[in-house]
């Protein structure tokens, strides 16, 4: 709880400072403390991708080494695929040719994602343990998770008859069993780390207080997008390692809520209004008919279908 | 007219044109069905909407929305002079839902999954509330146009039921519909509550009540309209690929407004058309009617869209970039020469006037839905989305079944009311004057 303890006493000494998140994001953050999470510490990753080739077996993804391996630098998440759930990107500076730096690009399984609160089928949804995951038995194939995620990362099947939404599932299956993700049993520099978020918080701060001078001062997915399950610390800026930095720090479904907290006071303005609308329209048209003819109007039970 | 005489149905140049182009459209989604939406479609997971969205949603849902202002005015406001054109603008809105459920099912991946939306609930989901707005709508108005079917086969018995039952049918709708968007039962209650009370107050008599078009059931498709209307600008409010030319909070509010404003001028372009193709008169008298409230509507449009962007301070990138500044221009003229047009009482005399106008109306109501679903988009990881062909010909293709399939509604069912078959004289005297047949005492 250490981490969680520390955002929050940090967000408490400057609470207007619109770079820290919300009230209520904050409680959800800090009741997803004890979900399953992953943590990327990109100083110490080397690119030798077997994360991607460990993903690549353990999803049946159909890849064959050769092609993992084959040397393609990626930037940002447009190498996720149907048949790609993770990638390490790799990043070069011109002004420092000999070193490289590498960010990792899957699902962020955010705290309120966005693709779990647009889906209107619940398709896509997150568990208790934490993994945001589909169920291709309800989907509609309607790619609104694909609009409304912010990390670009649902993919679709477009030359598909029956196509489905492919991502990162955090290996939902494995973390029931109690056992890492895939990629982080595979990791052998120890870049990709599993645990509780709060853990994974905890020792992320650690490592940016123990070696300040090593890492960039953030830790990407503490407050993006609400918070997510997938949190990353690196020694370079982020946004050079192929990672969004005009995030929110406010989750997405946010930006819906109010107009969808809306819907039972339209219908029920609605129905008042137009209820009255119709009451005063009859008395006005019952009061000019008295007024032509001096009776009241035309009193025909059944609206005179029937002769 | 003798019933022989509206069955038929004219090959005309104009129908068979129609009819190629849909088998064009037909062809094309049969290919899209058997090699998936990659083989027909420029869509990418960097742009998963597109043109679909844009024209057969987003704008076909807009152009339907002539029934539900049409109605309301008629029914709620008792605008009785418009009751002509309360038909045609029904049937439109619900040949136009019919159509768009079946461009949905096209652009959908897995459209055999559909009906699960009703038993798989998500509140949060603004597209949750699309789908159930879809649905019940399309119901609503299949039950608003049911009457003229029933007529035209002769059903009295059955159009006696269907006036007992609907406005049952509706309380029953909408409380569903109320208990799945907002998942409390006090809402449920007190809307269920509040519909009952309109109609107990009009079955003792206390409100006049029309038997032919409960007055419930115009409410449930105007309530319902509403939502749907602005949803489909809600659905835009989670993305953040669109561009401040678009996106704003109040997207939803646009949608309802650009909607009612293009209602009218769709029923002044329907009519219009009907009147030449059928070679009846038209509506003129009326039609001048809507053509005069037209400036309000589109002004109060634009007077919302164009403070919006004062509020947020994004007027200046009007001036910024290429398409989305030429494509945001676009709408404002189409739209400011569509309020000229209308205010002028010389051009809405001219036979070109009207439809002139409402045809500028409605470009401006294309051009401000694809600014949002495909213009305004803006995704820099991606190469930008410009649509297929075969995207451009499969919503061709479905538009011209629609207009098909208008035409011979309107040949074979009592739509437009120079056109109906002589009835009997109390029945004549109904659709003449619908205010004056009103039944106000209670049945029991």
């Amino acid at each position: 709880m250490a981490g969680v303890a520390g955002a929050s006493s940090v967000a408490e000494a400057t609470p207007r400072d619109p770079s820290l998140p919300g009230a209520a994001d904050r409680q959800r953050a800090a009741e997803a403390a004890g979900q399953r999470a992953m943590l990327f510490d990109s100083t110490l990753c080397v690119g030798c991708r077997s994360c991607e080739l460990a993903c690549n077996k353990k999803n049946d993804l159909g890849r064959t080494p050769d092609v993992i391996f084959e040397g393609r630098p990626a930037e940002d998440a447009r190498a996720l695929a149907p048949d790609v759930y993770t990638y390490v990107t790799f990043h070069q500076w011109e002004a420092d040719p000999s070193t490289a730096a590498f960010g990792k690009v899957q699902c962020m399984h955010c705290i309120e994602p966005a693709c779990v609160s647009s889906c209107p089928v619940h398709a896509l949804h997150k568990t208790e343990l934490g993994p945001v995951v589909w169920n291709g038995d309800i989907c509609l194939g309607c790619r609104y998770c694909m609009m409304a995620c912010p990390f670009l990362v649902p993919r679709f099947e477009w030359e598909s008859r029956n196509p489905a939404i492919r991502k990162c599932n955090m290996c939902a299956d494995l973390q029931e069993k109690g056992e890492p993700p895939a990629c982080v049993a595979a990791c052998p520099t120890k870049a990709l780390r599993t645990g509780t978020r709060a853990e994974l918080l905890a020792e992320a701060h650690r490592r940016i207080e123990n070696r300040p001078r090593r890492y960039v001062h953030h830790i990407y997915g503490e407050f993006e997008a609400g918070g997510t399950n997938f949190l990353h610390v690196a020694g370079r800026p982020f946004d050079e390692l192929g990672y969004r930095r005009d995030l929110p720090l406010q989750s997405y479904r946010d930006y819906t809520r109010p107009a969808m907290a809306a819907i039972p006071w339209v219908l029920g303005g609605l129905g008042l209004a137009l209820g009255a609308a119709r009451w005063v329209s009859d008395r006005r048209s019952a009061v000019a008919e008295a007024g032509e003819d001096g009776t009241a109007h035309d009193d025909t039970a059944d609206g005179g279908r029937n002769p | 007219m003798k019933p022989a005489a509206v069955l038929r149905l004219p090959v005309t140049r104009g129908v068979s044109v129609l009819a190629v182009l849909g088998a064009i459209g037909l062809g094309l989604i049969a290919y899209r069905f058997y090699a998936g939406l990659g083989a027909v479609t420029n869509l990418s997971d960097g742009y998963p909407w597109g043109f679909w969205i844009g024209m057969d949603i987003l704008v076909g849902i807009a152009l339907a929305a002539g029934g539900f202002v049409i109605a309301g005015t008629v029914h709620i406001l008792g605008g009785h002079r418009f009751h002509p054109l309360s038909r045609p603008a029904i049937l439109t809105a619900f040949l136009g839902y019919c159509l768009f459920i079946f461009a949905l099912m096209v652009d959908l991946g897995r459209p055999w999954n559909i009906w699960k939306a009703l038993i798989n609930w998500n509140h949060a989901s603004p597209m949750f509330e699309v789908s159930w707005c879809v649905m019940f709508y399309t119901f609503v108005l299949a039950l608003e146009f049911a009457p003229a079917v029933l007529e035209r086969l002769g059903f009295t018995r059955l159009l006696k039921w269907w006036e007992d039952v609907t406005p049952f049918l509706v309380v029953a709708m909408l409380t569903l519909f109320t208990f799945a968007m907002t998942d409390s039962l006090a809402w449920t209650a007190g809307i269920a509550t509040m519909l009952l009370v309109w109609e107990g107050l009009m079955r003792t008599g206390l409100m006049r009540r029309d038997r032919q078009m409960p007055v419930l059931l115009i409410m449930a498709g105007i309530m319902l309209s509403t939502l749907h209307q602005s949803s489909l600008g809600t659905l835009f409010l989670i993305t953040d690929k669109l561009g401040p030319l678009w996106y704003t909070p109040i997207l939803p509010l646009l949608f309802l407004l650009s909607a009612v404003m293009v209602g009218p001028a769709m029923v002044i372009v329907e009519a219009t058309l009907s009147a030449r193709v059928l070679r009846h008169k038209s509506e003129g008298r009326l039609l001048n009617a809507l053509g005069r409230v037209m400036p309000y509507l589109i002004v109060t449009y634009l007077v919302v869209r164009v403070s919006d962007m004062l509020g947020r301070g994004v007027v200046l990138e009007t001036m910024r970039g290429f398409w989305p500044a030429v494509w945001w221009w676009l709408e404002i003229a189409l739209l400011l020469t569509a309020v000229a047009l209308f205010a002028t009482a010389e051009v809405r005399r001219r036979p070109w006037g009207l439809p002139l106008a409402a045809w500028a109306t409605i470009a401006g109501l294309v051009v401000q839905r694809v600014g949002v679903a495909v213009v305004g988009l803006d995704v820099p990881e991606y190469p930008r989305y410009v649509p297929h062909v075969a995207e451009v010909l499969i919503t061709v293709g479905i538009v011209s079944l629609g207009l098909l399939a208008f035409r011979f509604a309107v040949a074979v069912l009592p739509v437009y009311e120079t056109h109906r078959a002589p009835a009997p004289p109390d029945a004549a005297v109904a659709i003449a004057h619908p205010d004056r047949t009103l039944a106000s005492v209670s049945p029991a």
